[in-house]
């Protein structure tokens, strides 16, 4: 099974090939820093009101550092404990994504804040401003979660496994995530910060990906060993998401203080509650807040892009293209 | 809140940040009925016209006064609306700013209006621009209201450059610049970097050659060194090009033509890549493929290649056809060569290319250069197309080849379920008669592009809303109706064009090298296709032997991305990428629906949020939607589920009355090789002049957020599923 202990080698015959299938589409969709063009971004920058200003700062100190805990957790105990060598893969390739994400934060706090000093604040906001502090703390108490265990081998220890990837997939990648995209989109359909919001696209597009590899593992441990999922794991599923609502309110009161037009901590309120309550659904449990949507904006993100040639790089394209030269295939 | 913002609109008074918040919401929601798209229009004219009121603006001749007084506008223009202003005022459609949808309004209002120096607000309304476009063409108060009244009512428009440039003290009109490559020299490469600068600076889509400097590996003679090839000038060149604003509209785009024969061709083709060393990569830059039939021959006959270094064979990129074809073998005979490789190889290179970076189009030299209307002698050749492969034009180190362009919106040519021919035609010369008039008004930012200009009056009238038409008629894109429509369309436009140029010719004179070309010796365009017998194409070319034509060149389909964009209609002649899709600009993103659709499955009672949950879900499909008649599935293909043979039979159709050529994008979900090859060895075959990009989809998809998705079924019971193999885009499971 999945979770059962060791270092499983074998991929023939592959047991499964639909880890192996998102490792190559990732593989497809693969991106670089470089392509990313943040120039028009800094005449944004600097025609924003203060309060604007404060959120993109607050925002990328966050981006800073999310995706290396991430990255921190699937070395620590995701690729240790999900025993077949196609998911290792898919991980290996997700790890790889990370790193693409950091230096992709990296490259833009370079460029948004040439001032050497507050440069270095930001990198440091995970341990002096309190609502990224929170978060980061969250994170960290969920990477030790599993206390250092090296083997699953009662249903308890597989349990304790699940939640670490429930909440790395769900309330981090779900949902801390989401609600940094949020603050991106809506500059972007306001026109701004289109360097940002193409790169962010990017990372998003991985992102959901990450996730939804997290969620077809639970999907799988749940065929193979149904027991696992009892009520105290779902309400332990369930705690855990409010108290990451919890913590990424606290980073939207410290965002938009007393608001911005079109977005506000209530709003936010709102749209993490029903990004949670997706999340839960995915997972089987019942719904927890039962908020609509009340961000238009991120309807934008659901459906094909289809950018101007000479405004917008393109996303959509794939590497690794497979076949031989043909005179007579369908087209 | 699923209704219209009707509410939300009777609420919102005059506050600005009231008023933003009530269109971007009403913008947001155009999916769940269109008609949110109208009222959020309606709110951003309101906001618009508050915002011209700040300057004391609210009638034509005050925007006039107020953008002249701000130093924009020429005092040719001001003056003429000055002593016209009574007439003029007279003109602007009290409603017709209602014709917009809101991202048509909501682009003019971010890009085209005319902004004050100082406070950027904005000194002119919609209505205030297009006839501020018509006057600075214009040399009568007639002449302007002709102009204006296809405008207004969005009939056609002229370019972008036209539209952000009329009547300003740099009037640059033109959209398209093609420059010869430069010589293999030093001096001259840096001249051409300068020529590129100053013509993107005026807002100019560039096209450049690049065969004919020396290979990587030549000798060069005066330091005894040897070249770096063209990779590093072309490094150079993507950062002289990222470097040109385009006064903050747009971003300085080019495009770079090598002829596969060039012993660089294989590092050219990995320019665009992703991967690999970045001192080799040019983000920037458009490649294209400027392909001679004798490649394309030895592709299919899986024979062997020769590359050479054009120092060597500096003739070759001035010959086409039979010429080029016996001197290339005469070079491989002389044994010149760099080296050679098997042509199938290098057509699957370029495949790859084309699949994984959407560039490096396929052009074909041949078909170009033989039956253009300036390439009668042979020291004329056309050596490449330009940014968006629609124009053909000849070039040389004296000439840079320019274009003037318009298009007209099919969609408003539409009367009782058919095309209205008298106006479509009536359209065409109104278009003709001005684009004709941008040449002797543009201001050119260098000599070389005057000159051609001048000699050969050169215009490209496209089309767009080609889609629109096939929609509102109800026939399929790949229906013999759709292509004999087509063909119908492109006939008339050709014909009524041609008979304008006659005219004008008669009141104005022939363009100068009229007698260079094929025209003056009894040829036109579709005579190359044995497309033009009926009676009409007689009397027209008895008529052209007396007058002869004006200009060289007149019809090109242009991609039209902006101005379908105001126009409210499809892009020129392309099928839909999807029934619900966002466009990212410059301007931001913006939500856009298939109203034709929304209008079919309203009236059936279909249009329910269960069914546009599944149309998102399905990625703007409505193949697998359940509850869907077939025949509105038919009718509402997107561009990825539709036969791509069919677009190039529709675009090889109508080519006989396209004396430049057709942006013509190809559209494939997941490429593969052996469909490429196929594809375009098929549009090869078909006559086609060029190909524009390979649009593709990515493997992976952003998870949407505000479509509710429970566990997929299968997924849950079994565990691991796995997915087709063939196609993982469209696997559920990888959603």
């Amino acid at each position: 099974m999945l979770l059962d202990p060791g270092m499983d080698l074998t991929l023939r015959p592959m047991r499964y090939p639909d880890f192996y299938e998102r490792y190559r589409a990732a593989i497809r969709n693969t991106w670089t820093v470089e392509e990313v063009d943040l120039n028009s971004d800094l005449a944004d920058l600097s025609r924003m009101t203060p309060e604007e200003r404060h959120l993109i700062n607050r925002l990328v100190a966050f981006f800073a550092t999310g995706d290396s805990i991430v990255a921190n957790n699937l070395v620590l105990n995701l690729y240790q404990h999900v025993n077949a060598p196609e998911a290792r893969l898919y991980l290996s390739r997700q790890l790889f994504e990370e790193a693409v994400h950091v230096q992709f934060y990296l490259t833009l706090l370079d460029t948004y804040l040439p001032d050497h000093e507050e440069r270095v604040k930001a990198f440091a906001a995970v341990e002096h401003i309190p609502s990224i502090r929170d978060k980061a703390e969250f994170c960290f108490r969920w990477i030790d979660s599993l206390g250092g265990l090296t083997r699953l081998e009662s249903q308890d220890d597989r349990r304790a496994f699940l939640l670490n990837l429930i909440c790395f997939a769900a309330c981090i990648e779900g949902l801390f995530f989401y609600g940094a995209f949020a603050y991106v989109y809506w500059f972007r359909s306001r026109g701004l910060l289109g360097g940002l919001a193409t790169g962010t696209n990017w990372v998003f597009r991985d992102e959901s990906m990450h996730m939804e590899f997290a969620f077809s593992v639970v999907d799988t441990v749940r065929a193979e060993e149904p027991e696992l999922f009892d009520d105290r794991l779902g309400a332990q599923v369930t705690r855990m998401m409010e108290e990451a609502v919890e913590a990424e309110l606290a980073f939207a009161a410290d965002l938009c203080g007393d608001g911005l037009s079109g977005m506000s901590v209530g709003q936010m309120r709102q749209y993490l509650e029903y990004v949670a309550d997706q999340r839960l659904v995915r997972l089987q449990l019942p719904v927890r807040y039962g908020t609509a949507n009340p961000f238009a904006f991120m309807e934008l993100q659901d459906v094909q892009e289809l950018a101007n040639f000479f405004e917008r790089r393109v996303s959509a394209y794939q590497i690794a293209v497979e076949g031989n030269v043909a005179f007579d295939e369908s087209f | 809140m699923t209704q219209t913002f009707a509410d939300v609109v009777d609420e919102t008074g005059h506050d600005p940040a009231e008023r933003k918040l009530a269109i971007e919401e009403a913008a947001a929601r155009v999916i769940t009925d269109p008609e949110n798209s109208r009222v959020a229009a309606r709110l951003l004219a309101e906001l618009i016209a508050d915002e011209t009121a700040e300057h004391g603006v609210r009638t034509f001749s005050e925007s006039i006064a107020a953008t002249h007084a701000a130093g924009l506008l020429q005092d040719r223009l001001a003056d003429f609306v000055a002593a016209n202003a009574e007439a003029l005022d007279a003109l602007v459609a009290p409603d017709a700013d209602d014709r917009f949808e809101y991202f048509g309004l909501r682009t003019v209002y971010d890009r085209y209006l005319l902004r004050h120096p100082r406070t950027r607000r904005v000194l002119e309304r919609p209505q205030h621009f297009f006839l501020r476009v018509a006057c600075g063409l214009s040399e009568t108060v007639e002449e302007a209201a002709e102009l204006y009244a296809l405008m207004t009512t969005l009939s056609y428009l002229p370019s972008s450059p036209t539209l952000f440039n009329s009547g300003s003290r740099r009037p640059q009109l033109s959209s398209c610049f093609l420059l010869d490559s430069p010589r293999d020299e030093l001096e001259a490469i840096y001249e051409r970097y300068g020529q590129v600068a100053r013509l993107s600076k005026y807002a100019g889509g560039i096209g450049i050659a690049w065969t004919r400097v020396r290979s990587r590996g030549s000798l060069i003679r005066g330091t005894n060194g040897h070249s770096n090839g063209i990779v590093p000038w072309l490094r150079t060149l993507d950062s002289s090009v990222a470097a040109v604003n385009q006064g903050g509209r747009r971003k300085g785009a080019a495009c770079v033509y090598l002829e596969p024969w060039h012993a660089d061709v294989e590092e050219f083709l990995e320019l665009r890549d992703n991967t690999g060393e970045e001192a080799r990569r040019t983000h920037n830059l458009n490649l294209a493929n400027w392909i001679p039939d004798e490649f394309m021959r030895r592709v299919e006959a899986d024979e062997t290649w020769s590359l050479f270094d054009p120092k060597e064979v500096p003739h070759l990129t001035d010959l086409y056809g039979a010429a080029f074809d016996e001197a290339y073998r005469a070079a491989e005979a002389e044994g010149v060569f760099v080296r050679r490789v098997q042509a199938r190889a290098l057509y699957g290179r370029m495949m790859r290319t084309l699949a994984q970076t959407g560039n490096g189009w396929m052009t074909f030299k041949d078909a170009a250069n033989r039956t253009s209307n300036q390439t009668a002698r042979p020291e004329n050749v056309i050596h490449l197309s330009n940014l968006c492969t629609e124009i053909l034009e000849v070039t040389s180190d004296a000439e840079t080849a320019v274009c003037n362009l318009g298009s007209i919106n099919l969609a408003a040519h539409l009367a009782d379920g058919e095309v209205d021919w008298a106006r479509l035609r009536r359209t065409v010369r109104t278009a003709v008669r001005f684009l004709d008039r941008t040449i002797d008004l543009g201001f050119y930012p260098t000599s070389e592009a005057r000159a051609a200009n001048e000699r050969w009056r050169p215009v490209g009238l496209g089309v767009m809303g080609l889609a629109d038409v096939f929609f509102a008629l109800r026939l399929p894109f790949d229906s013999p109706e759709a292509l004999e429509l087509s063909t119908r369309i492109s006939e008339e436009i050709a014909l009524a064009a041609y008979a304008t140029s006659s005219d004008l010719a008669v009141e104005r004179g022939r363009h100068p090298s009229y007698d260079d070309t094929r025209a003056a010796g009894g040829v036109l365009h579709p005579d190359h296709y044995d497309a033009a017998r009926s009676d009409r194409w007689t009397a027209l070319r008895e008529r052209i032997a007396e007058t002869g034509l004006r200009n060289s060149l007149m019809i090109a389909i242009a991609p039209t991305a902006t101005i379908a964009s105001i126009a409210g209609c499809y892009e020129c002649v392309e099928p839909q990428v999807s029934n619900v899709f966002k466009r990212e600009t410059l301007s931001g993103e913006f939500l856009q629906v298939n109203r034709y659709l929304v209008r079919d499955l309203s009236a059936r009672g279909l249009w329910t949020p269960q069914i546009r949950d599944a149309i998102k879900r399905a990625d703007g499909s409505i193949q697998d939607v359940p509850g869907v008649p077939e025949d509105l599935k038919a009718l509402y293909r997107t561009a990825w589920e539709l036969p791509q043979k069919a677009l190039i039979d529709l675009a090889a159709a109508r080519t006989p009355y396209i004396d430049q050529s057709q942006s013509l994008n190809l559209f494939m979900a997941t490429p593969t090789i052996g469909k490429l090859s196929s594809m375009y060895a098929y549009a090869w075959k078909s006559g086609l002049k060029t190909t524009y990009y390979l649009r593709s989809r990515p493997a992976t998809r952003i998870a949407q957020t505000t479509v509710t998705r429970a566990v997929p079924e299968a997924e849950a019971e079994s565990g691991a599923v796995a997915c087709s193999l063939e196609n993982p885009e469209y696997c559920d499971a990888c959603q």
